[in-house]
C-alpha cells in the first residue's frame, strides 16, 4: 500500500499540486508533513496514529488558496465531511488519497472518547473496550492510536485510556489533545451509549481552582535523557538500538511483550545485549550533563540479570561502563552476583559508535582495559539513558523564583536539603538531585517533615468528623444474609449469567435477601442497600462483584452507615478473577460464580462482629542517638509539637560529624553543627541525655517504657515512638602501615587537621589517597558511599592551600554520584592524578627510613609505579555501631555488615517492621550528611504519622489465643515478625506462661496461627472455622 | 552395662541425699524382657531399682513435660536432644535439671528379636556386644548389631548433647552412616506407587495414638485429632483420616523430631512411623542445615521468622 | 467431557498473588475457569491441614502463593 500511495503522491505533486499532507517520520517521531519534494517520499509513514482531519482544517482555514492532497483514511474523511456539514471547512482545494484500514487496525481502533466524570466512573474500561457485540455497530469511530507514554512508545493506546492497570485511581482520562469530539473535529456520539455509569459528561472544560496553602513540595520528578541526537549511537534510526525505559517495558509483565524477551523490530529473541552506560550523564561534550545520574549502573545491572532470569543464562550480557556506582545499600552484593553467579559481563570501556551490520545486528569497537582493541557484535544495544529536569520544570522553577543548580537540579544546602532557595517551598526527588527510589522516598519524608514543621500550628484544623451510627448488637442471632450480585455494567453480566447466580444465591442456607444491580457500587445502590440492611433486619452481607483489595472499604462503610458491624461482610469476586478472564466460556464462568457465592456465603455466616483495638498514642519522642540525624529528627519532631528526649552515649551531641570539615558542596560542617546543638540546648521541647544508655525497653508502639541509665542512676521515660539513630563510625585500618607513622592518616583524621589549621598541611609535597580501605573487601562487601566524594574534597582543599603540591587518588572506580561529580572533573582539571588499582592488585605503603613510599600499578601504563608520600589518607570504611542489646529490646533486625534493616529497602527506608520505631543515618547505610539529616527528618515525618493521632483504631482482623488450648511452646512469640504474642505473666491469676496477642500490634498475618501445633491461636475473620467452611463448601467444584 | 548401672546408682543417691533433686527419671526392669520401663526414684534407698542395658528405649523427657519439681534425669544421646527441645519449648527450666549423660551404643529391637523365634522369650542376656536369648527349648545368643532398633543402627548423636553428669566415658560416634537411603528410595518413587506404597503402610494403623503419646514432642493440651471446632481430621479409620493425621503429627514435628524412635517402638502394629518424620529430617538437614535438639541457643527452623530468610526458590 | 480437567483450589496471599489475579483481570488475561480461589491474609496463615482438606474435598491440585 506504501507503494501506491507513493506512486500517487508522486504523481500529484508532478501535477502541480502544492502537497501532500501525510504522516512523515522524521527523528524516530511520526507526524503531519506537507510532502512538498518527491524525494522526500521516502520518509512517508501510514501508521494511523493521528487525525489528519484538524490539519487539514487549520492548513486550509489559514491558506485558502492552498492546492493539496491528503492521505486519508474514512474516518478522517467522515470527520471532514462533518467539518463541511458545519460548514467550517470548505474542500474545494482538497484532493483525497483514501487508503483502507485493515480490520486489525478496525479492531484496536475500536475506541470511544467519552468525557468522564470522575465521581461516577467506575473503572470498569467498557469505553475503552466496548463489547465485540457492540464493536460490530462502532467499528472505526475512532481512529486515534496513539504511542502509549506508559509503554513509552512500544505500545499504542486510545485517545481515552487508563494511563496503566495500576493507576490511582482506576479512572479513565481523556486526551483532549487527541480526541475527536474535544479537538472540535467531529461530534462523536458512540461512547455516550458505551457507558453505562451515566459518567460521560456531554460538556466538560478546563477549571482554573485557586487553593490557599502554608507550604509547598516540589517532587515535578525527571526526564529520561533523549539519545536521539546522537548520530554515533544510530538510536534514532536503528530499532535495536532502545533505552533503557524501553527495556524496562520489554522486561515488564504488563509491558508490550508480557515479559517476554524480544526485539520490538523482529520478535526474535537477542542472543547478545549490550548496556552502554553513562548516555547523557558524566558528559559535558555532547549532552552538557556534566552530573552522574546516580541509577543507571545499579537499573543495568538489574535490567541484566532480570534479562538473563527470562530468557535464560545463555543470554549474553555485556555491561560498558567507566566507573561501577553501586552505592547503594546491598547494591555492592547484587553488582558481585551479577557478575559472578549470573556471568554478567562488565566491560570498562566507553564506546563510541554503534554500527549497524548484517541482519539488524549491531557492531561495536571498543579498547579494553589492557588496551587491546576488540570488535564485538550484539543483537540489542541498550542505552542507559540519564535523568535530567524537563524544561517545562526549569520554567516552573523560574516562575516559583526556586534557584537551580548548574545541572538545573533543585538548589539546596547539605544542612537543609529539601528546603528550596525560596521560604516554604521544599523539594523531593529527582529535581532535587538525580536519584533512586529509596532516597526519593527518604527525601519525599522529609519534605513532608519540613512542611509539617511550619504547618504544625494549623493541624487538624480542618478535620471533619463523620457521624457515628449506633452499631447493631446481632450476638446470638441467627445468621440472616443479604447477598447482592453485581452486574458492573456488562462487565460481569456480559459473561456470568447473572439472574442465575442471584437465584441460586437464594437458595442457599439462612440467605434472606437477594438482589442484583447494574453497579453495586454506585452511591445510589449504597443507599438503597443500606435501607434493606434495616428493613430485612440482615446481619451478614455479601456483594459478589469485584475485588476486595479496591471495594471492601467502600461496602464496610455501607454496613456501619446500616448500623452493621463492618466485619460482617465477606466479598465475592466474580469479576477480576472470573467474568473477566473466563470471556469465552460464560458456562464455567456462571458456574464458577455460582460455586464462590456459595463459599462466600458459608465462610459469612460464620463470621463475627469485631472489636477494633484502640491504641493510645503517648505523645512524647525518644531519639536514640545525638548524632546529625538524630539531632536533625529531634528538632523536626520538637518543631512539630512533640516534646523529645534524645538519649546520647557520649558526653557530647554531634557524634561522627564532629570530626568533618566540610560538606561536599562547600558549607563549613562545625559552624553550622554548633548551631544545630545550640538549636537543640535551647529548644524547650527537647530533653538531652548525655553519657546515657537505654538499658531496658517495654511495651509497644504509642506505650513503649525504656529505662535510662546514667552512672548507675537509672530513669524511666514513657513514650510512644523512638527513633534510632545510633550511628556509625569509621573502621579502624589494619592495612597500609596504618598507626606506624603520623603521616599515615584516615579521612577523618585529615578532617581533624583541617580543622585545627595543623601546620602539617602546609608542608606537603606530595599526598596520595588510598579509596576503600575496608570497603568493598570479601569481609565487608559494601562501599561505603561517601568516601569518593571525601577524599576528592581533601584534595582539593590540598590544592587550593598548595597549588603545586602532587596530588595522587588511588582508587577502584570512582563514585561521585550525583553533582558530585563536578568535583571529580575540577579535580582532574586542578591536576590531581587518578590511578585505578583492582582488589587483587592493591596498592603498597612502606616505611623506608623516614620516606613513606606508595607502591602501586598504573592500570593506563600498566607499569608499576613508587610514589614518595608526606601524606598517605586512607578512605576507611563506615561500620556500624553494632548494638545487639538495642537491636533485641525492640526486635529489629540487621543485615550481615550489621546495619539495621528497614522495613522495607525500597518504600520504607526510614522505619522499621515493628511498628513505633524508626531508623535515620548512619545506623542505616553509610550517608553523607545531606542525606543524613534527610532522613532524619524522614523518620521524624513517619513518627509524626503516629503521633499526631491522640488514639489509633487498629484492625478487628486479629489473632487472638485460646489459653486453655495453649502448650507455652513459645512458637508463636518466636515466629511474629511485629512482636504481638506474649506470655502471660507468672504472678497473673489465670493461665500464667500461656501466650497472649496484643491486638494493638497484630498485623493479622496469621502467621502464629498456622505455626500454632495446639490449635490455640484464632485468627478472627480468617478463622480455622471460616476457611475450613470455604474448603467444605467447594462441594462439586472440585 | 554394669559399671554404667553403678555410676547411675551412684549419682541418683547422692542428688538425692544432697537434696539437689527431688527424684530421679530412670529405667527398672520391666515384668517381660526387653519391656524395661520408666521408673521414677525419689528416695537414695530407691535407687538401687534403675538398671541399664540395651532395652532403655524409651525416651524419658516425655515425662519431664509441665513438671515443677527438680529432676534428675537419665538421657541418651536423644534423650538429651529432647531436654533441649523441652527447654526451648518451655516444657521444663534447664535449672530443674540435673542430667545424667549416657552415652548410648543403641537399643535393641524386641519386635526383631521376636521375629526370628517362634516361642516365647524367657530371659535375655546381654554381653559383650552379644545378646544371648532364653526361652523353652530356647538358647541363642545373637550379635547386637544386628538387632538395634533401625534409628540406632543409624544414630550419629549417641552422646548426650547436654549433661551435668557422666555415667559414663563418651563413646565414638558412628561415622559415614547414611541416614537417608530409604527416604530417597521412597522419594524416588512415581507417584502411583508412592501412594501404593503409603496406602501399605497404614493399612494396619488402628489410630490408637501409641505414637503420639510416646513421642515428647507431642505434649499439646489438646492434641488437633481430639478437637472438634474446627474437626481437623476425622475420628475414623478411614484411610484419608488416618493418612491426614500421621501426615500433620509428622508436619508437627518438622525441625524438632530428634529421631528417637519412640513412636516406632510404641505402635502396637509395627508401622514404620519414623518415615514421615525422617523425611521432614533430611529436608530440614539439607534446606536449613539443622539437627534437632543440638542447641539451646537456637530455635528450630520452622519456628523462626527472619525477614532475610533465603527465598531464591521465588522466581 | 471427553477430556479430564484438573480441578484446583488456590490459597492466595491478599497482598500479592490475590492482587495479581486481580490484575490478570484487568489486563484480561485469560486462563482456564478450573480453579477456585481462597484469600488468605498471607501465606503464612496457610496450614498443612487446610491442603489436606482440600485435597480431601477432591481438588486435584492445591495451589498457595504468597
Amino acid at each position: 500500500m506504501k507503494e501506491r500511495i507513493k506512486r500517487e503522491t508522486r504523481n500529484i505533486l508532478n501535477e502541480g499540486w502544492d502537497g501532500v499532507l501525510g504522516l512523515m517520520n522524521r527523528w524516530g517521531q511520526i507526524g503531519p508533513y506537507l510532502f512538498r519534494d518527491p524525494e522526500e517520499l521516502e520518509d512517508i509513514e501510514i501508521e494511523p496514529r493521528y487525525n489528519l482531519a484538524k490539519t487539514i482544517q487549520l492548513m486550509l482555514n489559514k491558506r485558502p488558496d492552498l492546492r493539496i492532497a491528503a492521505v486519508v483514511r474514512g474516518c478522517d474523511v467522515r470527520a471532514l465531511r462533518e467539518l463541511e456539514e458545519m460548514g467550517k471547512i470548505k474542500t474545494q482545494g482538497l484532493r483525497l488519497i483514501g487508503i483502507t484500514c485493515s480490520h486489525e487496525q478496525a479492531e484496536i481502533c475500536n475506541c470511544e472518547k467519552p468525557i468522564y466524570d470522575t465521581l461516577n466512573c467506575t473503572g470498569c474500561w467498557k469505553c475503552i473496550e466496548a463489547c465485540k457485540e457492540q464493536a460490530i455497530e462502532r467499528v472505526n469511530v475512532c481512529p486515534i492510536l496513539l504511542p502509549s507514554e506508559y509503554d513509552v512508545g512500544l505500545a499504542k493506546r486510545k485517545a481515552i485510556y487508563i494511563p496503566y492497570a495500576q493507576a490511582v485511581p482506576l479512572k479513565a482520562i481523556r486526551d483532549s489533545e487527541h480526541c475527536l469530539k474535544l479537538a472540535g473535529v467531529m461530534d462523536c456520539k458512540g461512547c455516550e451509549t458505551a457507558c453505562m455509569a451515566n459518567a460521560i459528561l456531554h460538556e466538560d472544560h478546563e477549571q482554573i481552582d485557586e487553593i490557599e496553602v502554608g507550604s509547598v513540595i516540589l517532587s515535578p520528578g525527571f526526564e529520561p535523557f533523549d539519545p536521539s541526537k546522537f548520530d554515533n549511537y544510530n538510536y534514532a534510526n536503528h530499532p535495536n538500538v532502545i533505552t533503557s525505559m524501553e527495556f524496562e517495558r520489554i522486561l515488564s509483565a504488563s509491558g508490550p511483550t508480557e515479559g517476554h524477551l524480544v526485539r520490538m523490530s523482529d520478535h526474535k529473541e537477542p542472543k547478545k545485549i549490550a548496556w552502554f552506560q553513562c548516555i547523557g550523564s558524566r558528559d559535558l561534550n555532547r549532552s552538557g550533563n556534566a552530573f552522574c545520574s546516580s541509577v543507571c549502573c545499579m537499573y543495568a545491572i538489574k535490567e541484566a540479570v532480570i534479562a538473563k532470569e527470562h530468557a535464560g543464562s545463555d543470554l549474553d550480557c555485556a555491561i560498558f561502563f567507566m566507573d561501577m556506582r553501586t552505592h547503594g545499600k546491598d547494591f555492592e552484593r547484587f553488582y558481585e552476583s551479577a557478575r559472578d553467579q549470573h556471568g554478567v559481563r562488565f566491560i570498562r570501556s566507553r564506546v563510541h559508535t554503534i554500527d549497524p551490520s548484517a541482519e539488524d545486528d549491531l557492531t561495536v569497537h571498543y579498547i579494553t582495559e589492557n588496551g587491546s582493541f576488540e570488535s564485538e557484535n550484539f543483537d540489542l544495544i541498550v542505552l542507559s539513558v540519564g535523568l535530567q529536569t524537563p524544561p517545562q520544570v526549569i520554567e516552573l522553577a523560574n516562575k516559583l523564583g526556586v534557584e537551580l543548580t548548574d545541572g538545573n537540579f533543585c538548589k539546596t544546602d547539605s544542612f537543609e536539603p529539601v528546603a528550596t532557595s525560596r521560604k516554604g517551598i521544599y523539594v523531593c526527588g529527582a529535581f532535587q538531585s538525580p536519584k533512586d527510589i529509596p532516597q526519593s522516598v527518604v527525601d519525599a519524608s522529609a519534605a513532608a517533615s519540613a512542611a509539617g514543621k511550619i504547618l504544625s500550628d494549623v493541624r487538624n484544623t480542618l478535620t471533619k468528623t463523620p457521624e457515628v451510627i449506633p452499631e447493631t448488637d446481632i450476638v446470638g442471632q441467627r445468621p440472616k444474609i443479604g447477598v447482592f450480585v453485581c452486574k458492573c455494567g456488562i462487565n460481569i453480566a456480559g459473561v456470568v449469567d447473572v439472574p442465575a447466580v442471584t437465584e441460586y444465591a437464594a437458595s442457599l442456607p439462612y440467605v434472606e435477601y437477594v438482589t442484583n444491580n447494574l453497579y453495586t457500587c454506585s452511591q445510589d445502590t449504597q443507599d438503597t442497600m443500606s435501607k434493606v440492611i434495616k428493613e430485612k433486619e440482615l446481619n451478614r452481607v455479601v456483594v459478589a462483584a469485584c475485588t476486595p483489595k479496591t471495594h471492601e472499604a467502600l461496602f464496610q462503610e455501607t454496613l456501619i452507615n446500616a448500623g452493621l458491624n463492618k466485619y460482617l461482610f465477606e466479598m465475592c469476586n466474580i469479576r477480576n478473577q472470573d467474568s473477566w478472564v473466563h470471556k469465552n466460556n460464560p458456562e464455567l464462568a456462571t458456574e464458577k460464580a455460582k460455586d464462590l457465592v456459595r463459599m462466600s456465603i458459608t465462610k459469612v455466616a460464620l463470621m463475627e462482629p469485631l472489636e477494633e483495638a484502640e491504641l493510645d498514642v503517648n505523645q512524647t519522642a525518644m531519639v536514640l542517638g545525638g548524632g546529625i540525624s538524630g539531632m536533625a529528627s529531634a528538632r523536626s519532631l520538637s518543631r512539630q509539637g512533640y516534646e523529645t528526649h534524645i538519649i546520647e552515649k557520649s558526653s557530647s551531641l554531634g557524634g561522627q560529624a564532629l570530626n568533618l570539615y566540610h560538606t561536599f558542596d562547600g558549607g563549613d560542617v562545625q559552624k553550622k553543627l554548633s548551631k544545630l546543638v545550640d538549636d537543640i540546648e535551647t529548644d524547650k521541647k527537647i530533653h538531652v541525655h548525655l553519657n546515657t544508655t537505654v538499658t531496658e525497653v517495654e511495651g509497644f508502639v504509642g506505650n513503649f517504657k525504656s529505662t535510662l541509665s546514667n552512672n548507675g542512676s537509672q530513669e524511666v521515660l514513657e513514650h510512644g515512638i523512638a527513633v534510632l539513630a545510633t550511628g556509625g563510625k569509621p573502621l579502624k585500618p589494619d592495612e597500609y602501615s596504618y598507626g606506624k607513622d603520623s603521616r599515615i592518616l584516615t579521612s577523618l583524621e585529615l578532617d581533624k587537621k583541617f580543622i585545627e589549621n595543623d601546620s602539617l598541611i602546609d608542608s606537603l609535597n606530595t599526598a596520595v589517597f588510598i579509596q576503600c580501605v575496608g570497603s568493598r573487601e570479601p569481609d565487608r562487601p559494601y562501599c561505603s558511599r561517601v568516601c569518593c566524594t571525601h577524599s576528592i574534597k581533601n584534595a582539593l582543599e590540598l590544592k587550593k592551600r598548595n597549588p603545586d603540591m602532587s596530588i595522587f587518588i588511588l582508587y577502584r572506580d570512582i563514585r561521585t554520584y550525583g553533582e558530585r561529580e563536578y568535583l571529580y572533573q575540577k579535580a582532574r582539571k586542578a591536576g590531581i592524578v587518578f590511578i585505578r588499582f583492582s582488589l587483587n592488585n592493591k596498592p603498597e605503603v612502606n616505611l623506608q627510613g623516614d620516606q613513606l613510599r606508595v607502591k602501586v600499578r598504573d592500570h593506563i601504563l600498566h607499569r608499576p609505579l613508587e610514589i614518595s608520600a608526606d601524606l598517605v589518607t586512607l578512605a576507611s570504611a563506615i561500620v556500624p555501631n553494632k548494638d545487639e542489646k538495642l537491636a533485641n529490646f525492640f526486635k529489629l533486625p540487621t543485615n550481615d555488615d550489621g546495619f539495621f534493616i528497614e522495613k522495607h529497602a525500597k518504600l520504607g527506608p526510614s522505619e522499621f517492621a515493628t511498628d513505633g520505631v524508626f531508623l535515620c543515618g548512619l545506623a542505616h547505610y553509610p550517608k553523607p550528611i545531606d542525606e543524613s539529616i534527610a532522613q532524619g527528618l524522614a523518620a521524624a515525618s513517619r513518627a509524626v504519622t503516629l503521633l499526631s493521632r491522640k488514639n489509633i483504631l487498629m484492625s478487628g482482623t486479629v489473632a487472638m489465643t485460646n489459653p486453655s488450648y495453649c502448650s507455652s511452646c513459645g512458637v508463636c512469640i518466636s515466629v511474629c515478625p511485629y512482636s504481638a504474642p506474649s506470655f502471660i505473666p507468672e504472678d497473673d491469676r489465670f493461665f500464667p506462661g500461656r501466650a497472649q496477642i496484643n491486638p494493638v500490634l497484630c498485623k493479622g498475618c496469621g502467621l502464629c496461627v498456622a505455626s500454632c501445633r495446639s490449635g490455640a491461636i484464632h485468627l478472627k475473620g480468617f478463622d480455622n472455622d471460616q476457611i475450613f467452611a470455604q474448603i467444605f463448601s467447594l462441594n462439586e467444584a472440585v | 552395662m554394669l559399671a554404667y548401672i553403678d555410676k547411675i546408682r551412684e549419682i541418683s543417691r547422692r542428688l538425692l541425699q544432697e537434696g539437689t533433686v527431688d527424684m530421679v527419671m530412670g529405667f527398672r526392669k520391666g515384668t517381660v524382657p526387653m519391656m524395661n520401663e520408666p521408673c521414677f526414684v525419689k528416695t537414695p534407698e530407691d535407687v538401687d531399682t534403675f538398671v541399664w542395658d540395651s532395652n532403655c528405649g524409651i525416651n524419658l523427657a516425655n515425662y519431664l513435660t509441665n513438671r515443677q519439681e527438680k529432676i534428675g534425669i537419665i538421657a541418651k544421646g536423644c534423650d538429651s536432644r529432647n531436654i533441649v527441645t523441652h527447654i526451648i519449648e518451655n516444657k521444663i527450666k534447664r535449672d530443674q535439671l540435673v542430667i545424667i549423660g549416657v552415652p548410648c551404643k543403641g537399643m535393641i529391637d524386641r519386635r526383631k528379636i521376636q521375629a526370628l523365634f517362634e516361642t516365647e522369650i524367657e530371659n535375655v542376656i546381654e554381653a559383650d556386644g552379644n545378646i544371648t536369648i532364653k526361652g523353652r527349648g530356647l538358647e541363642k545368643t545373637l550379635n547386637k548389631k544386628d538387632v538395634l532398633q533401625d534409628n540406632c543402627a543409624l544414630c550419629i548423636h549417641r552422646n548426650p548433647v547436654i549433661y551435668d553428669e557422666l555415667a559414663g566415658d563418651l563413646v565414638e560416634e558412628q561415622k559415614d552412616v547414611d541416614r537417608y537411603e530409604d527416604i530417597r528410595k521412597i522419594e524416588s518413587l512415581s507417584p502411583e506407587e508412592k501412594w501404593r506404597y503409603f496406602d501399605d503402610l497404614l493399612s494396619s494403623c488402628i489410630r490408637c495414638y501409641a505414637c503420639r503419646n510416646a513421642c515428647p514432642l507431642c505434649y499439646c493440651p489438646t492434641c488437633f485429632v481430639d478437637e472438634s471446632r474446627p474437626q481437623w481430621v476425622g475420628k475414623s479409620i478411614d484411610s484419608i483420616d488416618t493418612r491426614t493425621f500421621h501426615f500433620l503429627r509428622a508436619y508437627h514435628c518438622a525441625g524438632r523430631c530428634t529421631d528417637c524412635g519412640s513412636c516406632e517402638r510404641a505402635c502396637p502394629m509395627g508401622i514404620k512411623v519414623r518415615l514421615f518424620t525422617k523425611k521432614l529430617e533430611k529436608d530440614c538437614l539439607e534446606l536449613f542445615d539443622w539437627e534437632a535438639g543440638m542447641t539451646l541457643e537456637k530455635r528450630p527452623p520452622l519456628d523462626t521468622y527472619r525477614p532475610d530468610d533465603p527465598d531464591d526458590f521465588i522466581k | 467431557m471427553s477430556h479430564w480437567e484438573p480441578k484446583i483450589v488456590s490459597f492466595l496471599c491478599h497482598w500479592c498473588s490475590y492482587g495479581a489475579a486481580d490484575l490478570a483481570g484487568v489486563s484480561r488475561m485469560e486462563y482456564p475457569p478450573n480453579i477456585r480461589v481462597i484469600r488468605i491474609p498471607c501465606t503464612g496463615r496457610m496450614s498443612p491441614k487446610f491442603i489436606l482438606a482440600a485435597f480431601r474435598q477432591g481438588a486435584d491440585g492445591v495451589w498457595v502463593s504468597g
